[in-house]
């Protein structure tokens, strides 16, 4: 009995957690759908610049912008969004920064 | 006196010229107002004239030169627009395609034993739906001793973004326990062409997971920062050999024989930039389902836990790391394999760039204890890297290993590796 509520519990957790999630995440996804089309923000731009000098040496060595293209920062900034724990606010950041500087 | 009979003629003079000459003059300036009111009357006709056929000029239908110009310079107009949304496009479209990965090529020299070149590839996809949805997955290709290929699926996991700090991912996923078996094992990532020892298959540390987890970061303030991330999961498998337990298969199973979920995670702090501090675990249970290389059912389940610490600091070309990974299996007295044991390993690594940072020494030192001492090693590693670019990179590497007298465990290796990720 035990044994099968366990996972039971924690997957209403997640769900609950993910539910709440998803309402919250609405407003914020909707104005960041295509960052790449957003108007220019130098302080954006100056915080990401900061953002990724702080994080993205963390791992491994610091990749140069000028390697991807502007999409494909996109999928590899969600990527890393994954692996390095940043937060989606420091992500979009991160994302200005690259595509501006590539 | 003399003066008056020529001053008298010189003023009849004057007065004769003046009444003879002013009829002629103000005749002359009439004519030349006429004159010219004639022009401008004629000039005001002309312009009207003008005038009409400018209207009807403008009312009369285009000409057909005309029209064509008119319709080629709206079309080239519409044409230009067309181009830039065109040339955008790849910018702003909802979903993306990536493709990633790297590779590797290698040249082991082993003390006692044949030396050999060895090569593999791990392509990576990634597909990105706007900023909600990113399926990520890694295929690894290597090829064996006897020239087959071994492919594996590395990952393949959904990953929901769910707000500023949570993503759910479901699939298979690098375990998250520990730092070096998710973040640090791609080659071109590695400071040294091999993995420390424990950190491979049967080894201390679990390789991954198929289940679902949850992760993210958290801003505490200006500086400072936490990432967490949780799972469950399948859990492990052992592997049973002469009545022992010859190893934790960590690989990642669709099945879950033991029927009971592994529970886990690990929470790092970053108090400032670039320095990592983490905790990880995990508990539930695993069963022997493989004994002597053969599928063996109806072994009783036991307890298995993970616990690993690790850290990492970099400083301006310095990069430190250490880590430490134990699993434990309980003892089982009803098993095919009744005693347990634990597998246990740490690291420290130093590495530091200089001239210009396209050079690169590194030192690692590693102790793994496994419960069979033919498995167990010491090792010093040390190497030299040339940076081809931030991502690819020439290893020398030369370790000095201790393990059990007469095993591979106790040979030392010479590494050489080009490793390139993409
Ligand atoms: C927590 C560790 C970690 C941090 C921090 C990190 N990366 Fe990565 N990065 C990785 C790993 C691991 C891979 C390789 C992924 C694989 O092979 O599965 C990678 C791969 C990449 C790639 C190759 C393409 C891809 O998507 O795999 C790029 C580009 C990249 N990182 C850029 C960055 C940038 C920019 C930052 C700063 C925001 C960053 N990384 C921070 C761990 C990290």
């Amino acid at each position: 009995m035990k044994k099968q509520l366990l996972p039971i519990i924690a997957f209403a957790l997640v769900s609950v957690a993910s539910g709440t999630g998803l309402a919250l995440s609405q407003s914020s996804a909707v104005a960041a759908e295509s960052p790449t089309t957003n108007q220019f923000d130098p302080m954006q731009f100056a915080r990401g610049a900061k953002a990724w000098a702080n994080n993205c040496t963390r791992c491994h060595n610091m990749r140069d912008p000028k390697e991807l293209r502007d999409d494909q920062w996109r999928a590899a900034m969600m990527h890393m969004r994954v692996r390095a724990g940043l937060t989606a606010a420091e992500t979009e950041d991160i994302l200005i920064f690259l595509q501006g500087s590539n | 006196m003399k003066t008056a009979p020529q001053s008298k003629l010189s003023s009849t003079l004057c007065l004769l010229i003046l009444v003879s000459a002013s009829p002629v003059f103000a005749q002359s300036h009439a004519d030349r107002i006429d004159e010219l009111e004639a022009k401008t009357l004629a000039m005001a006709e002309e312009l009207a004239v003008l005038r009409a056929e400018l209207e009807k000029e403008r009312q009369a239908p285009d000409s057909e030169d005309m029209q064509s110009i008119r319709a080629e310079s709206v079309a080239a107009r519409q044409a230009a627009q067309n181009a830039e949304i065109a040339a955008n496009e790849w910018k702003n479209s909802n979903s993306v395609t990536h493709l990633a990965g790297y590779a590797s090529a290698d040249y082991v020299s082993p003390e006692n034993g044949n030396a050999a070149f060895v090569a593999n590839f791990n392509p990576m996809f990634h597909f990105q739906f706007k900023d909600r949805i990113l399926w990520e997955a890694e295929i690894e290709v290597q090829i064996e001793e006897n020239g087959d290929t071994n492919m594996a699926l590395e990952y393949s996991s959904i990953d929901l973004f769910l707000n500023n700090n949570m993503v759910l991912l479901a699939g298979k996923f690098l375990s998250p326990i520990g730092n070096f078996r998710q973040n640090m094992h791609p080659s071109w990532i590695n400071k040294l062409p091999s993995a420390p020892p424990g950190f491979g298959h049967d080894g201390a540390a679990p390789l991954a997971e198929v289940g679902v987890q949850l992760r993210g970061g958290i801003r505490v303030g200006e500086q400072s920062k936490m990432t967490y991330a949780g799972f469950i999961g399948n859990g492990p498998k052992l592997e049973g050999e002469d009545g022992e337990i010859h190893g934790i298969d960590t690989d990642g199973f669709t099945g879950d024989p033991d029927d009971e979920k592994v529970f886990g995670g690990r929470v790092s702090l970053l108090p400032f930039p670039k320095f990592e501090f983490a905790v990880s675990g995990a508990f539930g249970d695993a069963a022997v389902v493989e004994n002597d290389g053969v599928d063996f059912e109806g072994d009783p389940t036991r307890d298995y836990k993970v616990f690993g610490v690790d850290a990492s600091y970099q400083w301006n070309n310095l990069d430190l790391r250490s880590e430490f990974i134990r699993q434990d299996i309980a003892d089982e007295q009803t098993s095919i394999a009744p005693e347990g044991g634990i597998w246990e390993t740490w690291y420290v690594q130093g590495a530091y760039k200089f001239a210009d940072a396209k050079w690169e020494g590194v030192a690692r030192y590693t102790d793994y204890t496994s419960p069979h001492a033919d498995k167990s090693q010491e090792q010093w590693a040390l190497g030299v890297n040339y940076l081809l670019a931030p991502s690819a990179m020439l290893k020398f590497a030369y370790e000095s290993n201790t393990g059990l007298v007469g095993e591979s465990t106790d040979d030392d290796r010479w590494l050489v590796q080009i490793a390139y990720g993409y």
